[in-house]
């Protein structure tokens, strides 16, 4: 097989959601010294690409995107210790500190966007549910964040959300991370309102609004 | 039952429809043109499901003058309030699948969740509205804190008046329940059939 064969292999199992297949394919990618920058930018990363296309077009429904990112992820998983000993670094769009506002529990979309974030390219650290708004802003501190994704699934605890922009106010920190908020009560005019930078209804709308806004 | 008298009740049958779970992960496309992998990951948590889950309720009916007479309740006779929960235990797989990069499946497992406990309050919500007619009352629809003119902080009213530990449930500080497969609510029942109360087959 040649390269373009294996990429193509690669793009499809992505496509597919055939995570045995991608697993396979970034092992053989290993055992046969291939240049792994390549592997990962020409094979895997156009499979998440048209996933997106294709949730774009209403072919994908969440179900598709989150099995495809977790192809994504178990390839990955292969890839990035050969590449952390060879000292290779990928192509990163940006690190993310994710995590559900203080005083809510709820963590199954937050964790979804993290993953779709992650098999996109993102850095991404996930403080988990419940999380102290102090917190948010010291590991984005910590690591130099370029964003801050805060998840509030209660108009009660969406409030954390404009507390937090508040803080980085006080702090003299705004500006220098870009905030994003989402989950089931947050809308545009919320994010707008609160000074936020953006907003996404859904994961894969959190891809593309992040790297819009890194674009810009 | 005695008035005021806390009763559990355990024996569910839990049966969830696909087409429910296919809404409840997000898929629109129909059943028929669903990709077999993911057809596959339902049918086995379906299977996985039982261990997971232990359907357990809550009720009690306690007379108007009992209840904070928030204007929720006017005219109301009495008020059934409920608490049902799956436990504790489906959280923590979902958890477990998420980390294990199990994604899909960490979802399907949560809708069947969400669920499993709705169809416990479904038939909550058939079992109270008998007692109420059997009462000779009128129960009206039900109605879960947080929900139109009730405000969160229902669930304080509701955890008051309910041992909600006896079935494993607590409220946080920001009144939000754990496990978090739990739903409360509150029927009242009325002496009169009126618009806001509903028809019931015995």
């Amino acid at each position: 097989m040649n390269k373009i064969e294996i990429f193509s292999q690669m793009e499809r199992s992505i496509i597919d959601g055939n995570k045995q297949e991608a697993e396979k394919l970034a092992k053989y990618a290993i055992e046969n010294n291939m240049e792994l920058t390549k592997v990962i930018e020409k094979g895997f990363v156009p499979g998440i690409q048209k996933v997106g296309q294709l949730w774009e077009k209403g072919e994908y429904f969440l179900p598709e995107l989150i099995t495809s990112a977790e192809c994504m992820k178990a390839a990955m998983a292969i890839l990035q210790p050969e590449l952390e000993r060879c000292q290779i670094s990928t192509k990163s769009y940006g690190k993310i500190v994710i995590g559900t506002v203080e005083g809510d529990i709820h963590d199954i979309g937050k964790n979804l966007v993290a993953s779709m974030l992650s098999a996109n390219g993102f850095e991404v650290v996930d403080l988990g549910a419940d999380v102290k708004l102090d917190k948010f802003i010291e590991k984005a501190k910590e690591i130099n964040a370029d964003f801050i994704c805060l998840s509030a699934l209660l108009t009660t605890t969406m409030l954390g959300q404009k507390r937090l922009i508040e803080m980085l106010k006080e702090k003299n920190l705004y500006g220098k991370f870009r905030v994003m908020v989402g989950g089931a009560p947050v809308n545009r005019k919320w994010a707008e309102d609160i000074g936020a930078d953006g907003y996404a209804e859904n994961a894969m709308a959190a891809v593309q609004v992040m790297k819009n806004l890194l674009n810009n | 039952m005695k008035k005021d008298s806390i009763e559990i009740i355990k024996n569910f049958k839990i049966q969830l429809d696909d087409k429910l779970i296919l809404r409840c992960i997000g898929l629109k496309s129909k059943e028929s043109e669903v990709n077999s992998s993911i057809k596959k990951a339902i049918t086995e948590e379906k299977e996985r499901l039982p261990s997971f889950i232990h359907p357990t309720a809550l009720y009690t009916i306690i007379p108007y003058e009992e209840t904070s007479q928030h204007s929720i309740f006017k005219d109301a006779e009495k008020l059934a309030l409920c608490i049902c929960t799956i436990g504790p235990e489906l959280e923590r797989e979902v958890s477990k699948l998420m980390a294990k990069n199990e994604l899909l499946r960490g979802l399907i497992l949560d809708a069947m969740g969400s669920e499993a406990v709705e169809s416990i309050a479904q038939q909550m919500d058939d079992i109270l509205a008998k007692k109420a007619r059997f009462m000779n009352l009128w129960p009206s629809k039900r109605y879960s804190p947080g929900y139109k003119s009730w405000g969160l902080e229902g669930q304080k009213f509701i955890f008051q008046k309910l041992p909600a530990e006896k079935i494993g449930v607590r409220l946080t500080e920001s009144i939000m329940m754990v496990p978090r497969k739990s739903i409360s609510f509150r029927i009242n029942f009325y002496s009169e059939k009126t618009h806001i109360s509903r028809n019931v087959n015995l």
